[in-house]
């Protein structure tokens, strides 16, 4: 059974461009709340801001008995690198990047975890004409081949998003991001499948997720819901229940059952510890809703291809 | 062709942020004037209630001062201090009054500053899941508000701006039909529509027709001119940069229809800056009017009331941007 975590960044203030929801919360403040919620075994730590001191991240970690699913680099910054982050055409803006990439790679390693996750933000465009599209994956190959080159142990993985903050971002969808980690080649270079990023951008996440365990890019899950149009970071199931039961589904099939999933929702006006305790438990019945499924009848149901045997099958298991 | 005055949202002025990142510096009022006069082509500015207006002498100097009118008065109903289950339709009585009586301030001030108009995107009337607010009653509570407010003056206008999603997955005016359906239910003359083009947009809709089916209603009251990639993102671009021709259907429809209210920008400076992001939207569309004019737009009402002629539509509208070739 995949263990569940919580990413740290939505256990405090979060926002958008109009309103700002919850309180600013220290790192104390968001292990305490995490323990609160019960089934999380452990945090996807935010770097930087989760870094500062690493002694009392350590302690804290020690304390709650939590454990990490992944590192997760945050690649913007108020300010800065605005030509992109992987993509940058300056020298030097390159440097200061992969610099802290590396750091972010080594404050992993320190905690024991070898995975970390980013989500390429900043690396996108808003007008045509606005990127040159070649410049733009050669400077990314060549950031995410050293970061790669940097330890082969740590696992690199690409959080794909079509949009937002920018209208068009570089990754959008799991084909363009599985053929960049092939043509870049390094091994422990993958992509982290965020439902919600695949939902709103039109794909099934069973087949996404297929297609990445094919290509050996299946590297990590998160796990939200939205309606389909827009990253809502919404409870597992709300929209889309039977889309995430087929995803269980082929998740055990690929083997991704001895892992872990982090969580990105958007406690929103809804109390932090609610809003987790309600993640959880959707996610844990959504899974007992898979059990259902017997494998040597799907099997036949697959083979045979057709809904009006298998959609009423899927009803009787409610 | 119609000659449109161009304003700027002064909303867009200050600091923007987005759920990731912040942009741009907070800005004064005297800031945000100095910033429009260096934009060629602006007659006026849309100002934001409550943040701009705290101190209503300095705006009304400012804008005597900078020669700009003032364009509408744009009301904030979303703050999520009050309205965080809802601001018109929202369950509870004080947050309604407190909603009504902000639209009525905005009114008064509307008057006050010669704009005659107050303009408001109710984002906080909106729904994330299903079940989670009763739709029946929540219409019959905002539409309630809506006739309350401008019930209390008749000299002054309201302008419901609507918009598909954000914050909430949902929002309850979310398309030009509901506007029209809200307009019908209060019944009051000084009740229309705000037509943001990138709202229509990412509501799926052709804005033209927006334009035309609220003209034809007499609700057509003020535009914010932007655009977007029509996936459902409304990130405030600069207008025609992605929908060409729609943009170009819409400057025409607009002109058929006799629109005579302002376009009001509403382009998100992003990390170029207000004055680029103003200049060149405002230049966009007059270009776009410019080379409208060059087309004959008599001619393209002949062309677009063939039934049948697209072919014959698109031949004659490509000629006129680069010749026969």
């Amino acid at each position: 059974m995949n263990k569940l975590a919580i990413i740290t960044a939505f256990l405090g203030a979060v926002k958008n461009r109009y309103m700002s929801y919850q309180e600013d919360r220290t790192l104390d403040e968001k292990f305490l709340m995490a323990s609160k919620v019960e089934g999380i075994d452990g945090l996807e730590l935010c770097y930087p801001a989760d870094f500062e001191d690493l002694k009392k991240l350590k302690e804290l970690l020690k304390q709650y008995n939590f454990g990490i699913s992944a590192i997760n680099f945050r690649s913007r910054r108020t300010g800065k690198w605005w030509r992109g982050s992987f993509t940058s055409e300056s020298l030097s803006e390159q440097k200061e990047f992969i610099d802290e990439v590396k750091r972010a790679m080594d404050a992993a390693v320190e905690l024991d975890c070898y995975r970390i996750t980013t989500c390429p933000l900043n690396d996108g465009s808003d007008y045509l004409f606005e990127m040159d599209y070649i410049k733009a994956y050669d400077y990314a190959a060549e950031t995410f081949s050293a970061a790669c080159a940097h330890n082969r142990q740590v696992r690199v993985c690409i959080e794909y998003k079509e949009s937002d903050p920018c209208a068009r971002c570089l990754f959008g969808n799991v084909g363009e991001t599985a053929s960049f980690c092939q043509m870049v080649g390094a091994d422990n270079l993958g992509v982290t499948l965020d439902i919600g990023h695949a939902l709103y951008t039109g794909e099934r996440p069973a087949q996404s997720a297929v297609l990445l365990a094919n290509a050996k890019r299946l590297f990590y899950v998160h796990l939200n819901d939205n309606d389909g149009r827009w990253d809502w970071d919404m409870l597992p199931g709300a929209y889309h229940m039977w889309e995430f039961i087929e995803l269980f589904y082929y998740l055990r099939q690929l083997g991704y059952n001895d892992d872990w999933y982090a969580f990105d929702v958007f406690p929103k006006e809804i109390d932090t510890v609610d809003t987790f305790k309600a993640v959880v438990v959707l996610t844990r019945k959504l899974e007992t809703l898979t059990d259902r499924i017997d494998p040597k009848k799907m099997e036949s149901l697959l083979e045979k291809r057709n809904p009006t045997k298998t959609i009423p099958y899927l009803y009787s298991l409610l | 062709m119609r000659d449109w005055k161009f304003s700027v949202n002064s909303g867009f002025l200050g600091r923007r942020r987005d759920r990731f990142t912040e942009y741009q510096p907070d800005r004064t009022l005297e800031e945000k004037f100095k910033l429009i006069e260096k934009i060629d082509g602006i007659d006026g500015i849309e100002l934001k209630y409550p943040l701009d207006l705290k101190d209503l002498p300095l705006a009304k100097r400012l804008l005597k001062e900078s020669g700009l009118i003032c364009s509408a008065i744009n009301v904030d109903i979303k703050d999520a201090a009050f309205f965080r289950y809802g601001a018109l339709s929202a369950q509870s009585k004080e947050a309604r009054d407190r909603a009504a009586s902000l639209l009525r301030e905005g009114m008064d001030i509307a008057s006050e500053l010669g704009a005659g108009l107050v303009t408001t995107c109710p984002l906080a009337d909106g729904y994330d899941y299903p079940f989670q607010i009763d739709y029946a009653s929540a219409w019959g509570r905002f539409i309630e508000t809506v006739k309350e407010v401008v019930s209390y003056r008749n000299d002054v206008r309201l302008a419901l701006e609507f918009q598909p999603h954000e914050p909430h997955a949902k929002i309850m005016l979310s398309n030009v039909g509901k506007v029209l359906h809200v307009c019908t239910e209060v019944g009051l003359p000084n009740l229309g529509a705000n037509l943001d083009i990138g709202h229509s947009f990412a509501a799926g809709e052709s804005p033209a027709e927006s334009a035309a089916l609220l003209r034809g209603k007499g609700r057509l009251f003020y535009i914010h001119t932007n655009d977007n990639t029509g996936e459902g993102g409304d990130w405030d671009m600069i207008s025609g940069t992605v929908h060409f021709w729609h943009w170009f259907e819409l400057l025409y429809t607009l002109d058929r229809v006799g629109y005579d209210g302002w376009f009001g920008g509403d382009v998100s400076p992003k990390h170029f800056g207000p004055t680029e992001a103003y200049d060149t939207n405002t230049r966009m569309i007059q270009r776009m009017i410019e080379l409208l004019k060059r087309m004959e737009p008599e001619k393209i009402t002949a062309l677009v009331n063939k039934d049948g002629g697209i072919a014959e539509t698109f031949n004659y509208l490509s000629q006129c941007l680069v010749g026969k070739l």
